[in-house]
């Protein structure tokens, strides 16, 4: 069942858009996903399955582009150091100097617990654990960092930062500081200054994606936490929980402190004024659910055909448009997380998978496009937000007004009606 | 004649801008000869915004100060002189939207509700919605 499209409180005549019934439901305070139980269950599942992981990813995130920093042999950087693995969360937790989350501010327990034994069950030396690949996987926070660093037109100010003078001398302090007992990485940053400024450029957006992560993490627990309690009675009220939390944090600064030893080096200072909201928040929905780049054995490279975009802005490939079964293969940067969540799974969400297609073996794909409809609804959260932000309440008595938020409606499902998007599928329930 | 800090001191509608705008450190800037043009949301236009959205700015001065200075152009630009522009270089460095005709005078989604209030460093416009960047 689908929410019946609303326009009660509207004097515009229908939408002509291929996708009307979605824009109505916009306008009528909904999301682009269908509002049903089921559809609810799954996002919430999926959402608190994404916060364990992702309370690694922002940790380690932050350890790496602050203390790892340009280490040339990065062997450990998934090996946490205390101090940031204790980390308290800025925004939840007792001890929170800003909090707005009731959660916890330390490790979630389940992270924990992962962390010691793995999907193996038995608490090995951490080494032997990753080896084995038996861990938390990383590599999917690097490559939505990635994402975000290359498609780099989606962040003009903070990456015009990332060029200014400033910037540049406060780098060449840090990798100075960073080298000093090692004259051979000095002496390559006087032949080849700019490799190192690149990857302190690099090492800004690991930081950028981690205090975005950060406040990610508690809201996608708190939403759990809510559902189990019953709090949550449709779709609309976990959009609406997710607008306000955008809000909220929307001016968290975005910074880039280095430490080296007890030195701080303020590559990028919070008085530089970048947000939370501008530089992380939006351009994150940018890059990684609508554009990334192809993955491996998933599409045609041949860019001479046609099959690859020519603009970075026409880029597709984000998980608004996966087809997620052959995104599905081993080692690329979806199944990875996949992987990740599946360690983590709520009993509803197992029970749920084990009644549908091939039950158990296929759960990785099931929860993938759960994972799916969930980030279409963490999308209308954006959507609505933008539009509360820079347009008209959904309920604005002036028609002029109201064409306006239509328009911008319109506009953002344009971008979803090319044959990739899989805005059509997650309308019905049999997608799977 | 008051300046466009002394103004909105003295009026009671704008007591949040005010608080905003000696946290981000902005008093002294808006004391100065200008001339300003200040696009200046009401009490009523800050509450309108989610719940904590404000006071997480007000933590963080940077970034709000940032805010503020979107809701700045340099110059005097009255009613009359924006009849005929589309938009003004804010001093956040974004372009604010303008439309006026006849009755109408709305700056980006905000509409304003008191016009060409005139100060001796500028002019103010009063906004019933803080507008933001985007």
């Amino acid at each position: 069942m689908t929410t019946a499209p609303t326009l009660d409180q509207t004097t515009l005549p229908p939408s002509s858009h291929e996708f009307a019934e979605v824009i109505h439901r916009l306008e009528a305070g909904g999301s682009m996903l269908p509002d049903t139980p089921e559809n609810l269950m799954q996002i919430i599942g999926i959402y608190k399955a994404y916060a364990v992981p992702m309370d690694f990813y922002w940790r380690d995130l932050l350890y790496i582009g602050e203390r790892v920093f340009l280490n040339p042999l990065p062997a450990f950087k998934y090996f946490i150091s205390k101090d940031y693995l204790e980390r308290h969360n800025t925004y939840s937790g007792d001890k929170s100097p800003l909090r707005i989350w009731r959660g916890r501010g330390e490790v979630h327990p389940e992270l924990e617990e992962f962390m010691a034994t793995g999907e193996l069950g038995m608490k090995l030396p951490k080494l032997i654990h990753h080896l084995w690949h038996d861990r938390v996987n990383m590599e999917f926070a690097e490559a939505c960092m990635r994402a975000m660093f290359w498609h780099r037109d989606i962040n003009p100010r903070f990456n015009d930062y990332l060029y200014c003078e400033a910037y540049l001398e406060e780098c060449d302090r840090a990798i100075r500081a960073y080298f000093k007992r090692n004259p051979l990485m000095l002496g390559l940053y006087k032949l080849f200054p700019d490799m190192f400024i690149e990857q302190a450029r690099q090492a800004s957006y690991y930081a950028n994606l981690g205090l975005f992560w950060e406040v990610m993490a508690p809201v996608f627990f708190e939403m759990s936490d809510i559902y189990d309690e019953g709090g949550f009675k449709s779709v609309p009220d976990a959009m609406d929980f997710l607008v306000n939390g955008i809000f909220a944090v929307a001016g968290r600064p975005i910074y880039h402190h280095v430490y080296v030893g007890d030195e701080c080096f303020e590559l990028i200072p919070k008085s530089a004024g970048f947000t939370w909201l501008y530089e992380a928040a939006l351009p994150y929905v940018e890059a990684v659910f609508y554009r990334t780049s192809p993955f491996r054995g998933t599409k045609s490279y041949n860019a001479q055909a046609g099959q690859v975009p020519a603009d970075q802005k026409d880029f597709h490939y984000g998980i608004l448009y996966a087809d997620v079964f052959p995104v599905g293969s081993a080692g690329i940067p979806p199944t990875l997380l996949m992987q990740d969540m599946l360690h983590f799974l709520p009993p509803y969400l197992v029970e749920y998978y084990r009644q549908h297609c091939r039950s158990d073996d296929d759960t990785l794909i099931q929860l993938g496009i759960t994972f799916q409809r969930s980030m279409y609804n963490v999308t209308s959260a954006v959507i609505q937000a933008l539009r509360t932000a820079l347009l008209y309440p959904l309920d604005d008595s002036n028609p002029e007004h109201l064409k306006a938020n239509r328009e911008f409606f319109e506009a953002q499902m344009d971008r979803l009606t090319r044959s990739e998007a899989r805005l059509r599928d997650i309308q019905r329930q049999s997608y799977r | 004649m008051s300046t466009i800090v002394d103004i909105a001191v003295s009026n009671e509608d704008f007591n949040t801008l005010v608080t905003a705008v000696k946290v981000a450190d902005l008093v002294e800037a808006l004391q100065s000869p200008g001339p300003f043009t200040v696009f200046a949301p009401v009490d009523a236009a800050f509450a309108k915004l989610p719940p904590n959205t404000v006071n997480n700015l007000v933590q963080n001065p940077p970034q709000l100060a940032r805010i503020l200075k979107f809701h700045v152009a340099s110059g005097i630009w009255k009613k009359a002189d924006l009849a005929s522009v589309d938009s003004l270089d804010s001093l956040e460095g974004s372009s604010i939207p303008i439309r006026v005709k006849d009755d109408l005078f709305e700056v980006k989604n905000a509409t304003v509700i008191a016009s060409d209030i005139e100060a001796s460093n500028g002019i103010i416009h009063v906004i019933d919605t803080v507008i933001l960047m985007g």
